[in-house]
């Protein structure tokens, strides 16, 4: 017996997430449009300058890599029902840790790379086994390791020092171009890739969403939740570590205060793209749309000669994410509170009966 | 009574670390310098007194820091401009009001969650203010610091000012509706509604009294240097929330007092004196401050841990 | 004497379940009236009616002779009417003396709160109802009968005049049982109505004034309770005539499939279950609600693990521990929960399909869609689940099939012993013969089922063996071919053949 209620539902609900990735895609699409045609000019030698270059493309390739990363690193948490705020603050804990591991214990790169990777999975493992193990909240664990973290970092870099002077072959990671496109680029994709197969392909993934929708029910499933929730924060830590990698190299220093403020542009990029933050619903690919929503707008801010002017591209892309965040976030919840008041009337002799 | 277990575990703490200080770093004890860190304090202690309310309401509010930031600015203008301090005052509590009241409306009226409201706010806010001053200080006319007084009738002033508002603050706690409908809607927002509280408007309540406070807070900092730093809230929320948290004012809502969290509060600012007295370097404030966020929380669990089984 | 309320023709249907089918019920001031009726006969739903919680279909409510275009749970409680549930619904983290004050004070935000006064009435009500408690303790702190006491003190306090009490004595001990009885006699005497719910005769027989026996959703009739005895109460309880039809049982029990002797687990109230279940037969769990059934069946899939006893599978000795080890060792429980711990409703049909049966549908742990579709189509397909297609949402789904979707989740793992906690609960008849029909075929091709129910025609007509829990024991094993009141009693606590109170 199909009515046309449930028919309709049942193709609204996937037609609503199509619905929102598509409609990302047209923000992305007019938003490049606006900052080619304003942000674009012809300078005094007749060279094309601002927006419209491929170097400026691939500066925003490279940005967004990083945040990028972050907002992969914390698409798995939010759809498990989690948040990690330290990201960005680990961020910069493996720069300097990497910095002294090759600076003042001259290790080589790669072991210093690897060395770097295992620590950031171990910090990671700290808000794993608090809130995966003890149950603590997120919120306050990851607070609190988000003043740790970058604490760490300060510490351990006397709130001074910097380090700089890496091998040329080491930033090139950051700096150069293979087969066309920059070299974090190829990183960037391979870990997005790892991710949506991990989210959309594998049973772990699956998993992540039911304990997102209902930790009880995935109990009764017989998934294991707590180990399950405790690889999303360690895995976190792992691509954070990542990031810090490719960070160093496209900046060619590593400093305590890498990556500041990142985790609003990561959590923006992840809520923007779809993923709600309750947990259960989300994709990789929504969150890659909104990294590249708000790569674009933070890069292209800097071209439109208002912007020069007033020489406030960080504090103009900041409030506008800021602002994207809180729509985002009304957006997702508007349909939610109609939709309800909407049950409520449904639920008089209809397909839905609630338990009596 | 082991109600107040958490704050007298907390009280024992202080009362240790005190004791350490007399101990090994006598000079702690001078009064100009003590009275100095105090009156430095006592705006943080404000906006702490405003952060238990919200989180007693099992809510959270990390953008106190930029709310604080511009209601100095804003404060700081005005009396350059100049109103007198009268004024002023009030006007910066209404700014930081106003402020509180938008969280609120985001968190109760939308029930949006109120960490991600808020990181968006931290930044929209302190982004917006960066706009607008370009990092540039507010230089204060004469007769704006400390009220025009000598320093030490400043300091006192703030002081008692201070110590009065908590003490108020924590009457009210206990003896108007409002603040015991606080503790109901964030021990259990569905009984309480049942019981006919309206727990939107007790926790759109809470963050509007939070901002006012941290507009009045920001009010007594400006008053204590000749010029007024954009920079000066940064980090606060985190100072806060550890305060408050080591209090013993439990993040699940429904339990936690005021005198808990300035108990808390001077425990932490015991730290950076600690810290120079035991040759520890100041860059190490930020990782022991995060670390007692966490010692606390883990604390918390265990305690709720026991108390279930 | 006035009628404090007047029920008259009530009738409620959730969806496709008619909860109340028609219910006269009336209450008078200085009473009490227990009501009785197994589990599923719509005592809930009378009561939810009472407090407001529910609006009736049909029917007229009229409270203290005033009839009312509609109840609401404010209203109610502005009348009079309090309800003690057997879940207290008090702020934990608050103390006696403000939980007190929170029910009884006036909301107005900016009124002064006096502590000495708050301690004053807290004192004088809780004394008024014989509780040693101190008012400053914090509830979390209480134990469950003394925080049913401040609920109770709560309601006095408020100037109730129909007081309900849903299975007020379930955990008490006897002393703070006639504890319970002074209070409700005091009530009594006081002109308050009392509506008490309870399954233990012998309660009723001690305190009720009249009882009224409810049946299907209708009312089997109101009694003094001076002209009435045990058994003509049980039968009242259930008899009917068995109209539906189930499918009947041609397997012979074959090995033992699962074997416990002495299970206990402190934390679920369980101790000393002894039970046998062998392959191709059925088992019915019955006993009232809070007998430990689900207690029993989360200690067989590791979800509370047992603390004392044996549990044998197979003939091997084991430990479960987790529902990922009872899964291993080829057990799957239905909860009785559907909404929250059956299904994920948000999820497609398919996904909740296969998702249990992870392990072998997608070795490896790589997804595996087009085995997936076939899988729920599959299922569907066999149970007949009613959906536009594999991929819509479980929770668009009626509550039928949404119990076909949490069977076939398990059913996809080929357990050897299937455990069904109220598998057709508010399900529509169509759904539920399905539903029978699959339980007697899976049971037949070989493997072991456990049926908990608190549908007494369901256990009588699916089970080959009736095991009867009571107190968290299992208290009798009756044969396939036992009669309602037989099991009625065992539940119960009365021994009906004998003739004495087995207590």
């Amino acid at each position: 017996m199909k009515t046309p209620q449930t028919l309709e539902r049942s193709h609204g609900w996937r037609k609503w997430l199509l619905r929102h990735e598509t409609l990302l895609l047209v923000v992305l699409v007019l938003e490049w449009s606006l900052f080619y045609y304003f942000g674009t000019s012809v300078n005094r030698r007749g060279m094309t300058v601002g927006f419209g270059t491929l170097d400026r493309q691939f500066d925003i390739l490279r940005h967004s890599c990083e945040i990028g990363l972050l907002a992969l690193a914390l698409t798995p948490v939010i759809l498990a029902g989690g948040i990690d705020l330290s990201v960005a603050s680990l961020l910069g804990l493996c720069a300097v840790i990497f910095g002294q591991l090759t600076h003042d214990l001259g290790l080589s790169l790669s072991i210093a790379a690897g060395a770097t990777v295992a620590l950031g999975a171990l910090a990671g493992g700290l808000n794993a086994t608090l809130i995966a193990g003890l149950r603590l909240p997120p919120l306050i664990v990851t607070l609190g390791t988000y003043s740790l973290f970058r604490g760490l970092a300060e510490a351990l870099t006397r709130g001074a020092v910097t380090y700089s002077d890496f091998a040329p072959r080491f930033l090139s990671l950051g700096q150069d171009r293979w087969l066309a496109l920059p070299v974090q680029a190829w990183v960037f994709f391979a870990v997005a890739a790892g991710m949506w197969m991990l989210v959309h392909r594998t049973v772990a993934g699956r998993s992540f969403r039911v304990i997102g929708f209902s930790p009880e029910g995935a109990r009764f499933a017989g998934l294991p939740v707590t180990r399950n929730l405790a690889g999303v924060y360690v895995l976190a830590g792992a691509i954070a570590a990542i990031a810090a990698l490719i960070y160093t190299a496209r900046l060619g220093q590593a400093k305590a205060d890498a990556a500041i403020g990142y985790e609003l542009f990561a959590i923006a990029a992840v809520v923007l793209g779809g993923t709600s933050i309750f947990g259960g619903r989300g994709s990789v690919t929504g969150t890659l749309l909104g990294v590249a929503v708000i790569a674009v707008l933070k890069n292209g801010l800097a071209t439109l000669p208002v912007v020069i002017r007033l020489n406030a591209a960080e504090e103009i892309s900041g409030m506008l994410t800021g602002f994207l965040l809180l729509a985002a976030l009304a957006g997702s919840t508007i349909p939610k509170l109609v939709s309800a008041r909407r049950n409520r009337s449904w639920s008089n002799g209809s397909f839905i009966s609630p338990s009596p | 009574m082991s109600r107040y277990s958490r704050e007298l575990s907390v009280l024992a703490v202080l009362a240790a670390m005190l004791l350490a200080l007399g101990v090994w770093a006598p000079g702690f004890y001078r009064l100009q310098p003590l009275l100095s860190l105090a009156t430095r304090e006592a705006p943080v202690l404000v906006v702490a007194c405003g952060m238990v309310l919200v989180v007693i309401a099992r809510q959270i509010d990390i953008s106190v820091g930029s709310q604080f930031s511009i209601c100095s600015v804003a404060g700081g203008l005005l009396a350059a401009a100049g109103w007198p301090m009268v004024l002023v005052v009030p006007a910066s509590v209404a700014i930081g009001a106003m402020l509180g009241m938008l969280n609120g409306a985001l968190v109760a009226g939308l029930g949006l969650p109120s960490i991600v409201v808020t990181l968006a706010m931290l930044v929209t806010l302190r982004q917006g203010l960066n706009l607008f001053r370009q990092g540039e200080f507010v230089t204060l006319p004469d007769g704006v610091q400390w009220f025009g007084l000598s320093q030490s009738v400043g300091q006192a002033l703030i002081l008692a000012a201070t110590g009065v508002l908590v003490i108020v603050l924590a009457a009210a706690l206990r003896h108007v509706a409002l603040g015991r409908q606080i503790y109901a809607v964030g021990s259990d927002a569905e009984a309480s509604r049942l019981a006919g509280i309206r727990p939107r408007w007790v926790t759109f309540f809470a963050f509007a009294a939070l901002g006012a406070l941290t507009g009045l807070a920001a009010a007594m900092n400006v008053v204590q240097s000749p010029q007024v730093q954009p920079l000066s809230g940064n980090g606060m929320e985190l100072k806060v929330i550890a305060a408050v948290v080591v209090g013993g004012v439990a993040i699940s809502g429904g339990r936690g007092t005021l005198w808990g969290a300035t108990a808390g509060l001077m425990v932490l600012a015991c730290i950076s004196p600690a810290l120079v007295h035991l040759h520890i370097e100041a860059y190490w404030e930020k990782a022991i401050q995060g670390a007692v966020i966490l010692l606390a929380a883990i604390a918390e669990g265990l305690r709720r841990r026991r108390s279930d089984a | 004497m006035p009628l404090l309320l007047a029920f008259h023709a009530i009738r409620k249907s959730f969806g496709a379940v008619r909860a109340l089918r028609g219910v006269d019920f009336e209450l008078r001031a200085g009473e009490v009236h227990a009501l009785l009726g197994e589990n599923g006969a719509g005592k809930s739903t009378l009561i939810k009616v009472a407090t407001g919680a529910h609006a009736p279909d049909e029917g007229s409510i009229a409270i203290a002779g005033e009839t009312l275009s509609a109840l609401t749970p404010a209203l109610a409680r502005r009348l009079g009417i309090a309800c003690i549930y057997q879940q207290p619904a008090l702020f934990p983290d608050l103390t006696v003396a403000e939980n007190l004050a929170l029910r009884l004070e006036p909301v107005r935000p900016f009124r002064r709160v006096d502590w000495r006064q708050r301690t004053r009435t807290a004192e004088a009500l809780l004394s008024r109802v014989g509780a040693a408690i101190a008012p400053e303790t914090e509830v979390k702190r209480l134990s469950m009968p003394e925080q049913q006491l401040v609920e109770i003190a709560g309601a006095v306090g408020a100037g109730a005049r129909i007081v309900i009490m849903d299975e007020p004595t379930a955990s008490l001990t006897r002393r703070e049982q006639e504890r319970l009885f002074g209070i409700v006699r005091s009530l009594r005497k006081d002109g308050v109505g009392v509506i008490y719910i309870s399954h233990r005769l012998e309660e009723i027989f001690a305190l009720a004034d009249r009882v009224t026996v409810l049946r299907d959703g209708a009312s089997a009739g109101t009694f003094p309770v001076g002209e009435m005895d045990e058994p003509g109460l049980i039968r009242s309880m259930v008899g009917r005539e068995v109209s539906h039809l189930y499918p009947p049982s041609h397997s012979t029990p074959g090995t033992v499939a699962l074997k416990i002797e002495g299970v206990g687990c402190k934390a679920g109230g369980i101790s000393e279950v002894s039970l046998t279940l062998r392959a191709g037969e059925v088992v019915g769990l019955a006993g009232l609600v809070g007998a430990g059934r689900t207690q029993l069946a989360r200690i067989l899939f590791g979800v509370t693990p047992a603390d004392a006893g044996s549990i044998e599978v197979g003939g091997r000795a084991v430990t479960i521990r987790s529902p990922q080890e009872a899964m291993q060792l080829g057990i799957a429980y239905v909860p009785e929960d559907r909404r929250r711990h059956g299904v994920v409703l948000e999820m497609p049909v398919a996904q909740n399909i296969t998702l249990a049966a992870r392990r072998r549908l997608f070795p490896g742990g790589w997804l595996r869609f087009g085995r997936e579709r076939r899988e729920a189509g599959e299922f569907v397909r066999r149970l007949a689940i009613k959906t536009a297609s594999v991929d819509a949402p479980v929770g668009s789904l009626s509550g039928g099939n949404q119990q076909k979707v949490a069977l076939a989740r398990w059913l996809a793992t080929n357990p050897r012993i299937l455990i069904l906690d109220e598998p057709t609960q508010g399900v529509d008849v169509g759904a539920k013969s399905e539903i029978h029909a699959l339980i007697r075929q899976f049971a037949a091709s070989g493997q072991a089922v456990l049926l908990i129910s608190s549908d007494l025609p369901e256990i009588l007509g699916m089970s080959d063996r009736i095991a009867v829990m009571r107190g968290g024991r299992l208290v009798e094993i009756l044969p396939g071919g036992s009669t309602a009141p037989q099991v009625m009693s065992a539940a119960l606590g009365q021994t009906l053949a004998k003739g004495k109170d087995a207590e």
